[in-house]
């Protein structure tokens, strides 16, 4: 009998506990509110920090030149732990409790594909700055999704490309067992034989892996000239250590299907002579990204990684359409406004193509090596590819 | 082919090591104290980040190694008086939830203090080379490990099997109202125990940094393993754990060779074979 | 009044705000409530083994999983009525669970844990491997809500939602409880205190057992069957050996052996969680102390507290 009345009063007490916030909270319809969702703890922090960073030198920027449309810019942040259940549950959170229509940042491509088809139900937008699934823009597109990455088929795409004019012939594909790696790698083996180089193996270690020693065994073995990995961001450190130690460094060119500033950070000195595609790197020599990359790094001490030039750049042109459009509240009207818009972006123009809603971008690949101005590794640019070879055919992952 | 064969076994070897070290903790704990300790993970990582500062600090990895388990021990300890003590006699389902909060808590102590990068570790240079064997370079540092795992295996097996406290402890397990009666201060042994569990685990972390580095996730990767390894071997029993490592580190090494589609699941295998056939593990005792 | 006239009117009172629920609450916090019974009612499965069987399973997330898959799946390819789905959920949680359990139930205690946990793991790499059906590591999405009989429109309001969800619950917990209070669930409260005598009367402990493990599992399928159409997706996270770690952590939290307890375990632990990750990056490490505290403090979980506060008074 207690217990009954005792669920009474609980239940009584997780209503007003619940509602209690929301009565207090004043609901304020001249600001723009922009959603911030990201892995902010758990074990891909490093994602949430970096695109945190950006996030915060937008905020600033846009602020000092009075906002958007005249209002200020509200920035509210959740943790998504990287799990795609708690991001639901946080992005619902920020739509209908904070009143957010914008929401970018996500860590992971699960958390995309599960928060991507609610955009229209909830009268939202989501705008990708790292997730590189290809089915968001392919089978899982809605009109309330916008990708101002390039897509991990458009990084196999920069890579392939590249090695085509190398002497390598043979390659290694070792991606971890997941959607990503697995994406990855057969993108890359795809387009590589296209190209005529050969595959001699693949192999998916599981996401998390201690020990790497049977796979670089392995490679060892294959007589792969180059190995081409897709792993995860707290996978690469681990397996470079090991590799490292193995002597495999020396004897196969490591690629990298990203390579982040992240990694050279972590890995240190055992990357040189890594190379990869990237989604930005600070040294891109435009004028734009010159300003950036020093205001940054007044702001924060660091040189920006690409979660934060990306959300970066997402954000602005977000602005900017939002501007164009008229209207903060409007989708279809910023929707239109930022389909077939062109923006002026750090590593010079984006297109936002209307049929998909990918930014048509071209891709550099780089290779991590010293320079005298640094006391650390930097990403140099090698090459750039054109937006017209890098990006692929509207709603697919091909290119030709 | 034989250079093959050996460096695998060799893999396998280096990371039984890596796993006896976390495993062995954590058995002492269950078959001691009777506790689930979902922390043990944490102590391992908390073991490798102290490594990476104090190799930072000072240089010496050698002195990380020393100095390192005793600091996690006491922190372990400490932990033990100040909230395990109190629930012992409570169902083991609190215990569960307590070491479940206070894993929660070290894990994201180490990310307050040290942020979301991994830590790279080096190992000294006398270890940091490789051997040569069979015309392939294997590295050094994982023969140190190997060798380490051994030693500390021998050190633990035979602390318990020859010394007077080795005795007492084994006599408390048994029956620790009996040992109290018998003189034993049942409480003192139960922190010393837990607190050179934390300890072990520790020497795990440090002495796995320089190969895996120190990163976040350590603790959700090792704990499972380290579970696996001390239910096959056997609750309780630390020759247990060292088959137990021995066997999951093959079905790693292997299996992540020949099959790394089931590299996954291999481990999970073997151990629902082991169990199916002999429920207890394969040195484990009747309750 | 006497003991059974407050007795009815504090049910009457309970349903009556239960009810009412969905004029309480805005929108946002709606979907939250619901959340929390779907959790609530997982959590619940579980505290049928852990509080009255005594076995402790460190792999229940399965369940829950496969509970969403088969509803996902079900709604997304054939559309069919709600009520079909949580079918499907149950019937496939049901079946893993039979064969899993007859294996498990060979060992028992920590051991029996780790095959439940084992077996388990095995069920999070299907899910995570076999792409095709089940979309991988990426999980499925796009789960919709679909009708509550052929015929009719599809489900949109949340209310309604609701109130599918709030029947299922209260229709779990009316079964489990008569369950608890049949012979059966004597005879399995009965292993729980003492299996040797148990054993020792003449029956065979290992059916009882087995039957209440699929029980549990099938009542954790619906809870997955709801979860998939409600948020929409459904993914292998959910059944991933750090969930079957937060539902136990929910049933201790609530007061284990209870029924109500691991109810209102569930909604504390995702509403602190919820409450705290939005105002501090830091809130695992204060979650983490929430707990450690309340398990010093707080014997016998949350109901405990509540009955130890109630019997105080009368």
């Amino acid at each position: 009998m207690k217990r009954r009345k005792f669920l009474m009063v609980a239940v009584g007490g997780i209503s007003a506990s619940v509602s209690l916030p929301a009565l207090l909270r004043a609901q304020t319809q001249n600001q723009v509110k922009i959603g911030i969702l990201t892995a902010l703890s758990g074990a891909q922090a490093i994602y949430g920090e970096q695109t945190k960073r950006g996030v915060e030198y937008f905020a600033k920027e846009v602020n000092a030149r009075g906002g958007i449309l005249g209002k200020p810019v509200e920035i509210i942040y959740e943790d998504s732990v990287a799990d795609p259940a708690t991001a639901v549950r946080k992005a619902q959170k920020l739509v209908e409790k904070d009143g957010v229509k914008f929401l970018t940042g996500l860590s992971m491509s699960s958390e995309a594909l599960a928060i991507s088809p609610k955009g229209p139900e909830w009268n939202s937008l989501l705008i990708s700055n790292i997730t590189g699934a290809g089915a968001l823009t392919t089978t899982a597109f809605n009109r309330n999704f916008f990708r101002i990455n390039k897509s991990a088929a458009m990084g196999a795409r920069v890579t392939s490309l590249y090695l085509q004019d190398s002497p390598m012939k043979r390659f290694y594909g070792l991606g971890n067992d997941y959607a990503y790696g697995r994406d990855a790698v057969a993108s890359f083996s795809k387009q590589a034989t296209a190209l005529g180089k050969e595959i001699v193996g693949t192999a998916f270690p599981p996401v998390g892996t201690k020990d790497y020693a049977s796979y670089i065994i392995r490679i060892k073995e294959s007589g792969a000239q180059g190995c081409y990995f897709a792993l995860t961001g707290g996978d690469v450190p681990i397996f470079f250590k090991q590799a490292l130690q193995f002597g495999l460094t020396r004897d196969v060119k490591m690629i990298l299907e990203t390579l982040d500033n992240k990694y050279i950070d972590q890995v240190g000195d055992a990357m040189e002579g890594t190379i990869g595609s990237t989604r930005y790197a600070y040294t891109i020599d435009t004028p734009k990204n010159q300003k950036f990359v020093a205001g940054f790094h007044a702001m924060h001490n660091v040189y920006p990684d690409y979660p934060d030039a990306v959300v970066y750049q997402g954000l602005d042109w977000l602005a900017q359409a939002i501007e164009k459009a008229g209207t903060a509240d409007d989708l279809e009207k910023i929707i239109t406004a930022w389909e077939d818009s062109t923006y002026e972006g750090l590593e010079g123009s984006l297109f936002m193509r209307k049929c998909d809603h990918q930014v048509v971008q071209g891709g550099y690949m780089t290779e991590a090596a010293r320079d005298p101005k640094f006391p650390h590794l930097v990403p140099k640019i090698l090459t750039h590819y054109s937006a017209e070879r890098v990006t692929p055919k509207c709603r697919t992952e091909n290119f030709d | 082919m034989w250079s093959f064969v050996v460096v695998q076994l060799l893999n396998a070897l280096s990371l039984a090591a890596l796993l006896f070290l976390v495993a062995a903790g954590l058995t002492l704990i269950f078959g001691i104290l009777r506790v689930v300790n979902f922390a043990h993970g944490a102590f391992y990582m908390v073991g490798a980040y102290l490594g990476f500062t104090t190799v930072v600090l000072s240089g010496r990895f050698w002195l990380a190694l020393l100095v390192v388990p005793p600091i996690v021990g006491l922190i372990g300890a400490s932990l033990e008086v100040s909230t395990l003590r109190f629930i012992y006699q409570r169902s083991p389902n609190y215990q569960l939830l307590l070491t479940f909060g206070i894993g929660l808590v070290l894990e994201e102590t180490v990310r307050v203090i040290y942020g979301a990068n991994s830590k790279s570790v080096d190992a000294p240079s006398l270890l940091d080379g490789s051997v040569h064997l069979f015309g392939t370079p294997y590295p050094t540092y994982r023969l140190f490990l190997t060798g380490l795992g051994i030693a500390i295996a021998l050190g633990v097996w035979l602390f318990f099997a020859r010394t007077h406290a080795g005795l007492i402890i084994r006599a408390m397990a048994q029956n620790s109202e009996m040992a109290n009666c018998l003189g034993t201060n049942v409480q003192r042994v139960r922190t010393l125990v837990f607190g050179a569990s934390c300890a072990l685990a520790a020497v795990g972390g440090v002495a796995s940094a320089p190969m895996t580095t120190a990163y976040l996730g350590m603790s959700v990767n090792v704990v499972v393993d380290a579970f696996v390894v001390v239910v096959i071997g056997g609750l309780g029993s630390v020759v247990g754990s060292a088959a137990g490592s021995l066997i999951v580190a093959a079905a790693q090494t292997w299996g992540g060779y020949y099959i790394s589609e089931t590299a996954m699941i291999l481990m999970y295998l073997v151990m629902g074979a082991i169990l199916i056939f002999r429920p207890h593990g394969l040195f484990g005792e009747k309750e | 009044m006497t003991r059974s006239r407050v007795l009815v009117l504090t049910y009457a009172i309970t349903l009556a705000v239960l009810f009412a629920i969905p004029w309480l609450l805005a929108r946002y916090q709606l979907s939250i409530f619901i959340e929390l019974l779907i959790f609530g009612l997982f959590a619940m499965s579980l505290d049928l083994i852990m509080g009255y069987a005594g076995m402790i399973s460190f792999g229940h997330a399965a369940y829950f999983g496969l509970g969403a898959y088969a509803s996902g799946l079900i709604l997304i390819h054939f559309e069919a009525p709600i009520p079909v789905a949580l079918l499907a959920g149950i019937a496939l949680a049901g079946a893993v669970a039979a064969p899993v359990g007859w294996l498990s139930t060979r060992a028992t205690g920590i051991y029996f844990a780790m095959l439940t946990l084992a077996f388990a793991q095995l069920l999070y790499t299907l899910a995570y491997k076999w792409r095709e059906l089940t979309g991988g590591s990426d999980g499925i999405a796009g789960v919709p809500k679909t009708a509550l009989f052929w015929g009719l429109p599809n489900v949109t309001s949340p209310a309604v939602f609701y109130f599918i969800v709030l029947s299922c619950l209260l229709s779990s917990w009316i079964a489990c409880r008569a369950l608890i209070r049949s012979p059966f669930g004597h005879a399995i409260q009965g292993i729980r205190e003492n299996e040797a005598r148990f054993v020792s009367l003449g029956r065979d402990s290992r059916p009882f057992k087995l039957l209440v493990f699929v029980i549990a599992a099938g009542v954790a399928g619906l809870a997955g069957a709801l979860f998939a159409p409600f948020r929409g997706f459904a993914s292998p996270e959910a059944m991933f050996w750090v969930a079957s770690g937060q539902v136990i952590m929910m049933v201790i939290l609530g007061g284990i052996g209870t029924l109500i307890g691991p109810i209102i375990g569930a909604m504390v632990f995702i509403l602190i969680q919820e409450v705290l990750s939005s105002h501090t990056a830091h809130w695992m490490l204060f979650t983490g102390i929430v707990f450690v505290l309340m398990v010093i403090l707080l014997p016998g979980g949350i109901v405990g507290l509540a009955r130890r506060l109630f019997e105080g008074r009368t």
